[in-house]
């Protein structure tokens, strides 16, 4: 449709168009908003740095935020503390994107629509209130009362617990993804075998010259990442040389990439690969350290061959690794998380801890220490991480109709939990459900009630780091701006519950979490180990504050007792998978994000923008195949693949990737939100627990996540992945 | 067809000057404020600029003074006056004065008010006299050939400082 512009109409609009451009720039005006109070402390324009805790993953690094006129500008790690030392990750950096999330709860709501409609009603804290207590007192019984919760700080723990107690309830469940994928609760089991006590070891990499790392992917998610590299970072600057890193895992992670020698074991055979080293040790009697004799029985039921072959490494290989790591002055070898996502994930870190006693390197320099537990009794007392099949009891109880009314705080059990555990479906028949989260998640979408925390930033709290630092600390939280919303602190609504209950108002007598914590806090002042000591409690208070926490001045290393460990044979486990080899030929590795973590992250664009340091794909998830395999199944970089379980099914764009075994497939953790917010249901992508079969590791009830197998399938489309890094092999770096 | 395109240079040329014309304009238009603040009458009462704009020897920014700052004074003063009467209503709802900015250096520009104080400049200089507006409005079009004016005439020993780009676009 073609019109003849009129002379009158040309005129008008070059008339419009220059009054426009005119317009322009008298339209920008530039509001400046000066405080209605000023903080006393604040002197406009310049910034204020406050010390606080990390709380993006469950490692507790000390972080300075910079603010200027109460607003947080940018974070760092804070240069004092003993875990990172001034140094954070890229989560880290990103925790002012949780601050500002345009998708925040601004007040507690609760759906109006019912569950899942999405229709939220403003609702003041005083009736929020009203109804939790309703909610509490007309409880049948107090065990119909359920607590879920994922990553708290210390004090929200404690307090919870104490209300839980005090009402008779059973004590808050504890569970994650982030926890299940680092293997939390059987690296703890495995302490407690080794150790007689259940703190996670701390791996003193800095100090050692070889490294065995079984599964453990120590620059990205396990554990405490910031701290590890950090220490590796010393390692291969130390005057005695670069030392050796080895990396065993079917995939070529970003810690691999970073070793010396990545070996691509079969999955789940990584237990096999270290009692093969162990026995050779012992065998051939490698090593200094003299007589093999005490360590003889653990290895009997080991023959290297079949382990070999099993693992699928070859006996080259596994002797000269064997003689580095026994002939290195300081050697230690680390069970990751990788290994407890097995069905026999407890044998294998039992078989990767023990070589550390083969080579006597517990409790020495480069070796293996414990975490402190807390300086103090109060502080010892923290949230212990519990593991899968706790959680399938609590869901067996909310099927059964046991469960009338459930808190969630701090995790996102619905997007979490494999599908095929029926979290999803087991909530529905829970009458009543709380969220506490700061943000519309898949749980908090299917609760009654939303009564958001505030977000860390704004938060008090602390955390003793576990795995801990070369010393006692204790990281502590506070309030780097002033709430932005109407939010309100989870640890003051229990609190402010507890004050109307007749029991738990003598169990909780303190009016609001700060009054708890300085009195928590306050038993630190004049410990002989601080740094800093003050002549009064509320000195001492600003001094807590000031530091972003307590430590020992010296180096204080924990060195572990051994149990009887040594005088039984190690179980020798082989893998188990689910779904017969025939028809699901590959087995699934969901592997944590670098960015996104478990997926708690995809709501900030920094994290989905940031590329993934080995596909460099951003904004999307995707599966990695072996050329090989791609090859056989005619596909291609950007081809959609249908990957199939016994359990469920997804689709994702395919990342040709040869650093992978060929007989896996991995797909990273994090994404395919359908709620959280715009951007985490903006990016493309899938999630991989839809795939999971709900299994556990029989010795530690841990979720055996790395044990699905499945088949792929092209889809006969393509959907071309967002990446930094181009494919067209014209003159950029391409993966091939 | 030659007229039209002649037309159309021209209609393009004169929207260009309408539009530069009316960008300078602003230099010398005070914006609207949500007060009508008097600069005279506070100047006339003897209060200095750094009673209220407290910061620019410490910091880097001037400061505006906290609504708490204005009712120092204004609880007890002049309370009748409407206008005041508007600002205690923003004290009464806690809520911060949306002021319009008068002088504006744009975001890639690092400006240091203290830098220039302890040089020995006074407000004046830059901002005229304020003292006598009764609403404030900007005196200079504050972009960076003003301030390289006075930059280059410094002592030459300074100059290669002043004139660096990095000092003022770090």
């Amino acid at each position: 449709m073609t019109k003849k512009l009129t002379r009158r109409d040309f005129l008008k609009i070059a008339t419009g168009a220059t009054v426009a451009s005119g317009l322009a720039p008298v339209a920008r005006r530039i509001a400046l908003e000066p405080f209605v109070q000023p903080p006393e402390e604040a002197l406009p324009g310049q910034a204020t740095w406050f010390a606080s805790t990390c709380r993006q993953c469950p490692a507790g690094c000390g972080i300075v935020v910079r603010t200027i006129n109460g607003r947080a500008k940018k974070l760092e790690g804070n240069p004092l503390h003993p875990l990172n030392r001034g140094k954070l990750c890229a989560r880290g950096q990103s925790g002012l994107q949780v601050l500002y999330n345009p998708d925040r709860l601004k007040n507690a709501v609760r759906q109006s629509g019912g569950r899942g409609s999405r229709q939220f009603e403003p609702l003041y804290w005083p009736q929020a209130l009203d109804l939790l207590e309703e909610k509490i007192t007309t409880l049948a019984s107090p065990e119909r009362l359920a607590f879920l919760g994922g990553l708290m700080p210390d004090h929200l723990y404690q307090i919870a617990s104490r209300l839980l107690e005090s009402l008779g309830a059973s004590p808050p469940v504890i569970f994650d993804l982030h926890s299940a994928l680092e293997g939390r609760a059987a690296a703890s089991r495995l302490s407690e075998l080794f150790f007689g006590e259940p703190q996670l070891p701390v791996y003193d990499l800095a100090r050692a010259d070889v490294v065995l790392s079984f599964g453990a992917n120590l620059f990205e998610t396990w554990m405490s990442p910031v701290a590890q590299n950090v220490a590796f970072g010393d390692m291969r600057s130390s005057a005695s040389g670069r030392g050796l890193f080895v990396q065993f895992e079917p995939r070529l992670s970003t810690t691999a990439a970073s070793a010396d020698e990545w070996v691509p074991v079969r999955p789940g055979a990584e237990g096999l690969v270290a009692l093969a080293i162990g026995r050779i040790i012992i065998e051939e009697r490698l090593g200094h350290v003299g007589s093999h004799r005490d360590h003889a029985v653990m290895y009997q039921d080991v023959d290297v061959r079949e382990m070999s072959a099993a693992s699928q490494v070859p006996v080259e290989t596994l002797r000269r690794l064997a003689v580095a790591f026994a002939n290195a002055d300081h050697a230690v070898s680390i069970p990751g998380g990788y290994l407890a996502g097995q069905r026999n994930g407890l044998a294998s870190m039992l078989a990767v801890q023990a070589l550390n006693l083969v080579v006597a390197q517990v409790g020495r320099v480069g070796g293996v220490f414990l975490s402190d537990p807390g300086p103090t009794a109060s502080l010892q007392n923290k949230p212990a991480v519990h593991n899968f099949e706790e959680v399938l009891g609590l869901i067996e109880r909310m099927q059964a109709g046991e469960v009338d009314l459930l808190f969630v705080y701090g995790a996102n059990p619905v997007f979490e939990l494999p599908a095929a555990s029926g979290f999803a479906e087991a909530i529905t028949r829970v009458p009543y459900v709380i969220s506490f989260s700061p943000f519309v998640d898949e749980t908090a979408v299917r609760s009654d009630l939303i009564l958001p925390d505030h977000v860390y930033l704004e938060s008090w709290g602390y955390q003793v780091p576990s795995p801990g630092a070369d010393r006692p600390v204790v990281s502590s939280q506070q309030p780097v701006v002033r709430p932005l919303y109407d939010t309100r602190s989870t640890a003051d609504v229990l609190l402010g519950l507890a004050a109307r209950l007749e029991g738990p108002s003598q169990a909780l007598p303190w009016a609001d979490e700060a009054a708890y914590l300085e009195e928590t806090v306050s038993e630190l002042n004049g410990s002989s180990l601080g740094a800093y000591n003050a002549r009064t409690p509320s000195g001492f208070w600003a001094l807590w504050r000031q530091y972003g926490g307590w430590w020992s001045e010296k180096e204080i290393r924990r060195e572990p007792e051994l149990t009887d460990i040594r005088s039984k044979p190690l179980p020798v486990s082989e893998p188990r998978f689910d779904g017969d080899p025939q028809s699901y030929p590959f087995i699934l590795y969901p592997y944590p994000s670098v960015a996104l973590s478990d997926g708690r992250g995809a709501n900030q664009p920094w994290l989905q923008e940031t590329p993934d340091p080995m596909s460099t794909v951003q904004w999307g998830a995707w599966v990695e195949v072996n050329p090989e395999t791609a090859q056989a199944l005619g596909l291609n970089d950007n081809d959609v693949v249908r990957v199939e379980s016994q359990h469920g099914v997804l689709e994702a764009p395919v990342v040709v990737y040869p650093g992978i075994r060929p007989d896996v497939v991995a797909i990273p953790v994090g994404q395919g939100h359908l709620d959280y917010g715009r951007f985490a249901q903006a990016a493309s992508g899938s999630n991989p627990l839809a795939l999971l079969a709900p299994l556990t590791d029989a010795d530690t009830g841990g979720l055996a996540w790395g044990a699905t197998r499945v088949r792929l399938a092209p889809a006969g489309r393509k959907q071309v992945l967002a990446r930094l890094e181009s494919l067209d092999g014209e003159g950029r770096e391409s993966l091939d | 067809m030659n007229r039209w395109i002649t037309i159309l240079i021209l209609l393009i040329v004169a929207a260009a000057l309408a539009g530069i014309l009316i960008t300078r304009m602003q230099v010398w238009a005070a914006p609207p404020q949500p007060i009508a603040f008097s600069h005279l009458t506070h100047v006339q009462a003897g209060v200095q600029c750094l009673f209220c704009h407290s910061s620019p020897l410490r910091a880097d920014i001037a400061s505006l003074p906290s609504v708490q700052k204005c009712m120092g004074c204004h609880a007890m003063v002049a309370t009748d006056k409407p206008e005041v009467q508007v600002l205690a209503g923003y004290w009464e709802r806690k809520e911060p004065i949306p002021w319009n900015r008068v002088n504006y250096q744009p975001e890639f520009v690092y400006f240091s008010h203290r830098a220039h104080l302890a040089s020995g400049l006074n407000c004046e200089i830059c901002h005229g006299d304020v003292g006598s507006m009764t609403v404030a409005q900007p005196v200079v079009k504050m972009d960076m050939g003003w301030c390289l004016d006075c930059h280059l005439k410094q002592p030459p020993e300074k100059t290669a400082r002043l004139s660096d780009c990095l000092t003022c676009h770090k």
